[in-house]
């Protein structure tokens, strides 16, 4: 437990009661989100958990021990919970964006060259330091979120707190925000943010909690509060697409029961009518599990030509005889193959292009991306990529992701579960590294 | 969005070059220039900054005329006056309207060229520096000269913030022009002080906000300055060395011969 709150209560000079009494219990390394519609109190949260608010009632409580609003703790405090406003232009203060990187670090004490290297490998992990010397009246929007983000990233903070990140960005600079996000998170960094966008909370999330008019009214994994129509509506939001979708599909028995989809890539996994047979099953069998029935081939294999089933047993009748629901999965699939661009390397990088016969590829991280641009390799994704690259695995074609650093653990870690949840084996193929290599 | 200098000093490539330099050629120009007793040193200062604020500074010479052009207007009128009411001499030429005469002389002629050349380099001058140098690098430039550092950091922020409050200007500007707010002398002056007001409000706010965004990332009343090693290159010293050398002498030159 990184951060808690205990019956945290907070109102405004005016009156206004902003938070009535607010338990949450942050873990360390999660991705949380607080979904709720303007005026909820997520700012004010936000606000009390970094101790720019001092709580009328109710403690806060930074790594078990409740926080101290002395300058010294506050210090130790703000060093380690980071945040990150909704309006950058209120956080970005200096005239050029390496003064303002550099300000967190300077007043942290380090050392002038100290500063300089932070700010210098922050500016290269964020992937802008080609606007070093600008100044921030010449950036977009999403250019001056990331400075926000490297701004605070230098003080290398445990958590990141992010008031609303994807407000007002078009949406290719929200997916390289986004990307950002996951790339810190698997950093280890534990980032909580504000969002009233229901499919980033839903998609993105680990856990979430639903606010509304200052209290927390739900909160569990996304999969669980998401289905919940009640609360949904409580606090004046809607569904996420996918789950509408997969819902009015499930309704209409065209998708398999009891999947919550958080990506396309799994919406199309679900699409299935359940098909029903009679298999024996062995006395220690139990309804629910999932026996395997091998592969198939022949007449057998209804998709392709080699498939593997598993059947779920959904009714065991006496003397073995049981209803099982099968599911297959064609053998042949395509296949992704992850490149780590740290140690691009152009002649052998074209050769595995062409002897691995590959049908797209997609950059994942400003640096990978930049990095690709340069070396003039066409990019055919670059938003949702591993997403996507899964949805072209499942038709049967071949994509290769280039990205770096703990991008590639993330890929590595999403391609897995997805091959653990869906049962498809997926073939991946790490390039240039080995698996042993990575943090998963 | 308009531009302002500003932004042209940001992608000049002059803007990486040693800022002391910089200020030293303008220096030694504005001084050069003023203290001059002959037109012809100023004229040699203002064409050798246009040249190298256009050509090595990278500034379209379309806009550079332009922005020469106000302060040259102004000048040129000027110029007429001294011509005509001020020197003695052999009158050159004058004419007579309603039985006033008006004539120009020499000494009048040569005055007029004089404020007219010295008002010229010196713009030229400031020119240079202003299109070649951003606040941002003057503000290493200011803490180096040993002002405070509260003086600076306020500065800095002050220069940050003018942006942001252009552009809110600008917004409600527009905003108040597509609702007819200045179709008239009255109501452009309600709209202007209703966006003056608003603009108060605005920064007194935002000045709460940085204050909150400051103190979240340990604020402790240090800000880093923006400080880069900049050498002066060899041929940089030569080209600025040569260019000293020529103006001294034709100043000295016009001194001895001077006609005053």
């Amino acid at each position: 437990m990184i951060l808690e709150t205990k019956g945290l209560k907070y109102s405004y000079h005016d009156g206004t009661q902003a938070l009535k009494g607010i338990d949450v219990k942050i873990k360390k390394g999660k991705k949380i989100a607080f979904v709720g519609k303007n005026g909820s109190g997520k700012s004010t949260l936000f606000m009390l958990l970094n101790g720019t608010l001092k709580p009328k009632e109710g403690t806060v409580h930074f790594h078990g021990k409740p926080m101290e609003y002395d300058s010294k703790s506050l210090r130790e405090i703000r060093k380690s919970v980071g945040i990150v406003f909704q309006n950058s232009d209120d956080q970005i203060f200096a005239p050029t964006v390496y003064q303002d990187v550099g300000f967190g670090p300077t007043n942290l004490g380090h050392s002038k060259e100290e500063v300089d290297e932070l700010v210098e490998k922050t500016l290269e992990y964020i992937g802008i330091t080609e606007f070093r010397n600008k100044p921030p009246h010449h950036l977009s929007g999403g250019q001056k979120k990331r400075v926000a983000i490297a701004g605070v990233c230098s003080m290398e903070p445990e958590v990141m707190i992010l008031d609303e990140p994807l407000a007002n960005l078009d949406p290719v600079g929200a997916d390289e925000i986004l990307d950002l996000l996951n790339e810190l998170n698997q950093n280890n960094t534990t980032m909580i943010i504000s969002t009233h966008d229901v499919e980033l909370a839903y998609s993105w999330a680990d856990y979430v909690y639903f606010m509304n008019e200052g209290n927390i009214i739900g909160e569990g994994a996304p999969e669980d509060v998401f289905k919940d129509m009640e609360l949904l509506k409580k606090s004046n939001l809607r569904q996420p697409r996918t789950l509408e979708i997969y819902n009015e599909l499930e309704r209409r028995n065209l998708a398999t029961r009891n999947k919550f989809p958080t990506s396309v890539p799994e919406l199309v996994h679900s699409l299935k009518p359940p098909e029903l047979m009679w298999i024996e099953v062995s006395p220690d069998v139990k309804e629910g599990d999932v026996v395997n029935l091998g592969i198939l081939h022949g007449e057998y294999a209804i998709n392709s030509p080699y498939e593997a089933v598993n059947a779920k047993v959904l009714h065991i009748h006496p003397e073995g005889h049981a209803i099982a629901e099968m599911t297959r999965h064609g053998i042949k699939s395509g296949g992704i193959f992850i490149y780590d661009m740290d140690k691009y390397d152009a002649v052998p990088f074209k050769r595995i292009l062409a002897e691995e016969d590959i049908d797209t590829i997609g950059a994942m991280g400003k640096k990978s991306k930049s990095l690709a641009d340069k070396q003039l390799i066409d990019l055919q994704i670059t938003s949702g990529v591993i997403d996507k690259s899964i949805l072209m695995a499942l038709c049967g074609k071949r994509s290769m992701i280039l990205t770096s650093g703990g991008m590639i653990d993330h890929a590595v870690k999403r391609i897995d579960e997805y091959a653990e949840s869906s049962g498809i084996a997926i073939q991946l193929s790490l390039v240039n590294f080995e698996r042993e290599e990575l943090g998963v | 969005m308009t531009n302002i200098l500003d932004d042209y000093a940001l992608v000049s490539p002059l803007r990486y070059r040693n800022n002391w330099l910089k200020i030293a050629i303008v220096g030694f120009g504005v001084l050069v220039g003023v203290s001059s007793q002959s037109f012809i040193p100023p004229f040699a200062i203002a064409l050798c900054m246009s040249f190298a604020t256009v050509h090595f500074g990278k500034t379209s010479l379309k806009f550079y005329l332009t922005i020469l052009s106000a302060p040259a207007v102004f000048v040129l009128l000027s110029v007429i006056i001294i011509a005509f009411f001020f020197g003695s001499g052999t009158e050159i030429f004058g004419f007579n309207i309603f039985s006033y005469h008006l004539g120009v002389n020499t000494g009048g002629l040569e005055m007029a060229l004089l404020v007219f050349s010295r008002t010229l380099s010196g713009m030229s001058c400031l020119f240079f520096l202003a299109l070649t140098t951003p606040m941002v690098e003057l503000f290493s430039v200011l803490k180096a000269t040993k002002l405070p550092d509260s003086f600076i950091e306020i500065s800095m922020m002050m220069y940050r913030y003018i942006f942001v409050f252009l552009e809110v200007a600008w917004g409600i500007k527009y905003a108040q022009t597509v609702r007819l707010g200045y179709k008239d002398w009255r109501t452009s002056l309600t709209s202007l002080a209703m966006l003056s007001t608003t603009l108060f409000i605005r920064s007194w706010e935002q000045g709460e906000k940085i204050f909150i965004s400051m103190s979240a990332r340990c604020y402790d009343g240090k800000l880093i300055f923006f400080e880069e090693k900049r050498p002066i290159r060899a041929n940089e010293l030569v080209l600025t060395c040569t260019y000293f050398a020529v103006v001294l002498t034709l100043w000295y030159l016009t001194r001895i011969n001077s006609v005053f």
